[in-house]
């Protein structure tokens, strides 16, 4: 179970930062920008992909603290970063997984 | 004691990060931008630092005790479900304590709208009916009150989702009823404030968070683990989160009940399934 608590608490960490870092960028009083940031979609990916699937207690919680910086951002940004992601993360643990 | 802290603080995170989830998605459904998932646990951690203030009208201590023992309750819920799998019998327990809990932290608050709430979950008691026949339901299927016997049972005769679906439907209501801004939610009624935590504040209120989150995340577990078949994380998760998201579109578009309807609604329900699970299971 402790490798679960350690990819809960990367996530935590790495959304409480996401959250901070997003609202450093962005002090508008409305969504300014919901075009897709490449950087942050690029982030996602690596975070999602190892989170998911690196098998390793230490390599998945560095990718969950990139997912969960992504995902944690302020309400209104990082969602389709969030989602293009997790789609990906989850297509290559399908295909790692699933023997067909 | 380590693999307990361990189950407790995984419990109160997933539990918090899931509410959080909860409250997005009822956001989402009623076009708010809505907070970030993250907000509950924030929320959870920022009441542990507030100074707590205490009301000249509360008896002590039992206004301080009965949160503690909220927690407690919970903390007891996953040692009995997740660490050891032990009898439903005393997590059915641990819900009917948990509903005088919430009754006695609103009498003991010498708030109106605490007293109301404290008298309305003498009524919201009528949710242990559906859980309870749920048990008894599951006891007749499969011989056993030990949920790691229930999960045997599973791996040799299929999930019991299939075999006595209103026994599940029954313990959903129970899930619903438990869920944030529920239609069956009559002890926390926006008319009443907050409810029985209306007068909790500070570190009081950090504790009765801490016991919803993981009380959110038990009762998911339970209903999960008994009602199919063996699952493994990446199982529990997308079970969570697809109940997660089904109460919580369901909250976003129904409005709260009153106490008595909410009562008679459960009632009705958990009397339609009993019966209809007895007939599938004798007949």
């Amino acid at each position: 179970m402790l490798d679960y608590l350690i990819y809960l608490l990367t996530f935590v960490i790495g959304s409480i930062a996401g959250l901070v870092y997003s609202y450093k960028l962005h002090g508008e009083p409305f969504v300014a920008d919901s075009k897709l940031n490449i950087s942050y979609c690029i982030i996602s990916i690596i975070g999602w992909v190892l989170g998911f699937n690196s098998g390793n207690m230490i390599i998945g919680g560095a990718g969950f603290v990139m997912a969960g910086f992504v995902m944690g951002s302020r309400p209104g940004y990082g969602r389709k970063e969030s989602a293009v992601g997790l789609i990906i993360a989850v297509l290559i643990y399908l295909l790692l997984h699933l023997t067909l | 004691m380590a693999d307990i802290l361990i189950n407790v603080i995984i419990a109160f995170l997933a539990g918090s990060l899931l509410l959080g989830l909860h409250r997005k998605i009822m956001a989402r459904v009623q076009k708010r931008p809505g907070p970030p998932v993250i907000q509950h646990l924030l929320h959870s951690l920022k009441f542990f630092f507030k100074e707590t203030a205490f009301p000249k009208t509360v008896s002590m201590p039992f206004y301080i005790g009965i949160v503690f023992i909220l927690a407690a309750v919970w903390i007891v819920g996953v040692i009995v479900g997740p660490v050891t799998k032990g009898s439903l019998l005393i997590l059915f327990g641990v819900y009917a304590v948990y509903k005088i809990v919430e009754h006695n932290a609103g009498s003991s608050s010498g708030s109106p709208y605490g007293k109301a709430s404290c008298v309305r979950a003498v009524l919201s008691a009528a949710t242990e009916l559906p859980l309870f026949a749920a048990v008894v339901l599951v006891y007749l299927k499969t011989g056993s009150m030990n949920i790691s016997s229930i999960i045997a049972y599973q791996s040799v005769n299929g999930p019991l989702i299939l075999s006595i679906p209103l026994a599940a439907v029954m313990f959903f209501i129970l899930l619903l009823s438990k869920s944030p801004y529920s239609p069956f939610g009559i002890t926390k009624d926006k008319a009443l404030i907050s409810g029985f935590e209306t007068e909790h504040f500070g570190l009081l209120r950090g504790y009765i968070m801490f016991a919803e989150s993981i009380s959110w995340y038990v009762m998911m577990w339970l209903f999960l683990t008994i009602f199919f078949p063996p699952l493994s994380a990446a199982g529990y998760l997308i079970g969570m989160l697809v109940i997660t998201f089904i109460t919580a579109f369901i909250n976003a578009t129904t409005p709260i009940l009153n106490p008595n309807h909410s009562v008679m609604t459960q009632i009705t329900l958990g009397a339609v399934c009993f019966i209809g699970t007895l007939i599938m299971i004798f007949i």
